[in-house]
């Protein structure tokens, strides 16, 4: 870097109204030109945006943080779920299971999820899961009981059976219990074997 | 008045035209250039503009030929669907394509700016045209500028700026038409903008930033933003092909007549037409992006003054100082090389594309189940049909050990809509006396004609053999 000559901005190859700025690199000078003024007003306006952005969000909290929003959302799901369970109850169940519509819809749910394990007809299948078309109802004869072992899966672990209800959601989980319960009659049922005794059994 | 003072402001190439000393903008009025590089340019930008406008129109394999789903996360390409998990594709497409550029930059010069650049082809070919039949030509409009408020001057700038955003809503709709298809866009265009907040509000966004770029940014983008123009130094040399003034025809500049004059006769015409405000004799500049209107202004005029046209045209700075131009060249074969490669392992990793996926993962809850009689391992298989149209597809286990068997999947295959996605379950079991420890197998996933598999690994868990003896 050569020292800056003190005349360097008199000199004739410099138009008229330009400055120079102080450095010089190898010989490579630049011009002191301004910015144009479209370019500064990018630069206000973001540092206007800064204050306001400040102000909205740190002074007054006007908008919710990305943990608020999770956490309404989560409530929201949380409440939509409990608002379902909370219309699932014998009797909805029982009428749900006479709807040929949800019957249907329960079951596409059950051939696609279930019949691997329970068997095309309800008959129990290969992959180990319990006849569900004899009447004897191992975790309870109920319906609520039914739709609980759908939502939350087998109470004992060792049996394969898991919880359907973050896979299918609630809707699905009561069209499938539906679905199994349109094979039976709320009089038969009343008098049909709970068996939790059955502890041998696959 | 500064405006009507520096409209003999003399390009120069220690500062930019188009910004003043004190940083504020002097709008160019550039005038009309009338010849073949103008026509044949107005033919491409037509045809590019039809392009842009029917992509979304046409339907190829029942999709739009361009269609870029945001919502369901699907690409349709010219008959093709992508998925959102062959998004990695797109790297060898832009590099491919980047390198495409690189080599014809190297080649040709800024064959993109002047010809086909959505810049370019909109503000060249659409608003000027409306500023020009609205305002009238390039000494009318710097008088409309310079002349007082008057009830003619507001009515012409109104007129301009309506016709201004609407062709700037046309191409935002448009633009937007890539992402949601025609019907979706119909839709929202239909119902009230307080439904369609979000959509409403990108659409106003998008055609104020389209309007303000057209009507009034222009050439500032090309000279400050985009970062194409400023890697030619870069991507050229001196056997680079651009429009250029031949300095050794033209000097030293003369009126016809005058002794020992060169082929320009200084009329200034090149310099009126340019729309970045530079003067092309003083040689190639970043802001030029090669339009050819000082090519079709000058030839216009050697014309009359019956000189040979070509005084600014096509050429290296080879060929202007008489010597051939190169074409093969290390630069050129290194961007061609890398432009093949792209193009080679485009083809290559596109035609390795699956039609479908399939994952398979454990079920939750414990690894493995024993009963009476059998071992049981539960999975679940998710299968994405990709394409779309229905597909078939069998599953079945190879390399299991003795016994082992898929419950619940019969021979048949299984039926997905096109670009249905399903989820089940995959339940393997052994009988106890079959079983012999922990075995490695893979789960076989073919679609229906047969011609394409996938295979996942699996492992079947189980307790020690020695338990059932």
């Amino acid at each position: 870097m050569s020292s800056p000559d003190k005349n360097r901005q008199d000199r004739d190859d410099i138009p008229p109204g330009a400055t120079l700025r102080e450095h010089v690199y190898d010989g490579i000078e630049e011009y002191d030109q301004r910015l144009p003024n479209w370019w500064l007003w990018t630069l206000y306006i973001t540092i206007i945006f800064s204050a306001l952005y400040w102000i909205v969000w740190y002074t007054f909290r006007a908008v919710p943080s990305d943990e608020e929003r999770v956490t309404a959302a989560m409530q929201e799901i949380e409440a939509r779920r409990f608002a379902m369970v909370g219309e699932i109850d014998d009797d909805t169940l029982w009428a749900m299971s006479r709807n040929p519509n949800v019957i249907a819809s329960g079951h596409t749910v059950y051939r696609d999820q279930c019949a691997f394990c329970h068997g095309d007809d309800l008959g129990g299948g290969m992959g180990g899961g319990l006849p569900l078309d004899d009447g004897v109802w191992k975790w309870g004869h109920a319906p609520v009981d039914i739709y609980s072992v759908v939502r939350d899966g087998s109470p004992d672990p060792t049996k394969g059976m898991q919880a359907w209800e973050r896979e299918l959601g609630p809707r699905r989980v009561a069209e499938v219990t539906a679905y199994i319960l349109s094979y039976h009659d709320p009089e038969n049922m009343e008098t049909a074997q709970d068996s939790p005794g059955r502890a041998s059994e696959r | 008045m500064a405006k009507t003072a520096s409209q003999a402001k003399r390009p120069n190439l220690d500062s930019v035209t188009t910004i003043n000393q004190d940083g504020s903008r002097f709008f160019l009025h550039p005038s009309d250039a009338r010849g073949r590089f103008v026509v044949a340019r107005r033919f491409v930008a037509i045809l590019l503009i039809v392009i842009y406008a029917g992509l979304p129109w046409v339907h190829i394999n029942g999709q739009p030929a361009v269609f870029l789903d945001l919502f369901s996360r699907r690409f349709h390409l010219f008959g093709i669907t992508f998925a959102a998990q062959e998004m990695w594709l797109a790297f060898f497409f832009i590099t491919g394509l980047a390198f495409l550029l690189f080599f014809t930059t190297a080649l040709f010069g800024r064959l993109w700016c002047g010809w086909a650049c959505p810049q370019t082809v909109f503000l060249e070919h659409v608003y000027r045209r409306v500023e020009r039949w609205i305002e009238g030509d390039a000494p009318a409009r710097r008088q409309l500028d310079a002349a007082a408020l008057s009830g003619n001057k507001v009515f012409k700038r109104i007129l301009k700026h309506g016709v201004f955003i609407l062709f700037s809503g046309a191409i935002a709709h448009l633009f937007l038409a890539y992402f949601v298809s025609i019907p979706q866009l119909y839709a929202w265009m239909t119902s009230s903008p307080r439904e369609q907040f979000g959509a409403f509000s990108f659409m106003a966004v998008s055609t104020g930033i389209l309007y303000f770029n057209f009507a009034w940014f222009r050439e500032q983008l090309c000279i400050v933003i985009c970062p194409y123009g400023r890697l030619q130094s870069a991507l050229i040399d001196e056997h680079t092909v651009n429009v250029a003034y031949d300095e050794r025809r033209g000097e030293p500049r003369g009126k016809p007549g005058t002794e020992g004059a060169g082929d320009c006769i200084d009329c200034n015409r090149c310099v009126q037409v340019c729309p970045t405000g530079i003067d092309i004799r003083q040689g190639l500049q970043l802001e030029c992006v090669a339009c050819t209107a000082c090519i079709d202004a000058c030839d216009e005029i050697m014309d009359k003054v019956k000189r040979p046209r070509g005084l600014i045209r096509y050429a290296s700075e080879e060929a202007l100082e008489g010597k051939p131009t190169r074409f093969l060249r290390t630069r050129t074969v290194v961007y061609g090389l890398f432009m093949l490669a792209g193009v080679a392992v485009m083809l290559f990793s596109f035609s390795r594309v699956q039609p479908f996926e399939a994952t398979v993962s454990r079920m939750t809850g414990q690894p493995y189940f024993v009963t009476d009689d059998v071992i049981r391992n539960q999975f679940q298989i998710r299968l994405v049909n990709k394409r779309n149209e229905p597909a078939a597809f069998r599953v079945y286990l190879e390399g299991a050990p003795a016994g082992m068997q898929l419950a619940g999947w019969g021979a048949d295959a299984m039926q997905l809509a096109p670009f249905e996605e399903r989820t089940r379950p995959l339940i393997l079991v052994q009988p106890r006396e079959d079983y012999t420890g922990r075995a490695r197998l893979e789960i076989v996933v073919e679609s229906g004609d047969g011609d394409r598999s996938l295979r996942r690994r699996a492992e079947f868990v189980g307790p020690d053999p020695r338990v059932f003896q």
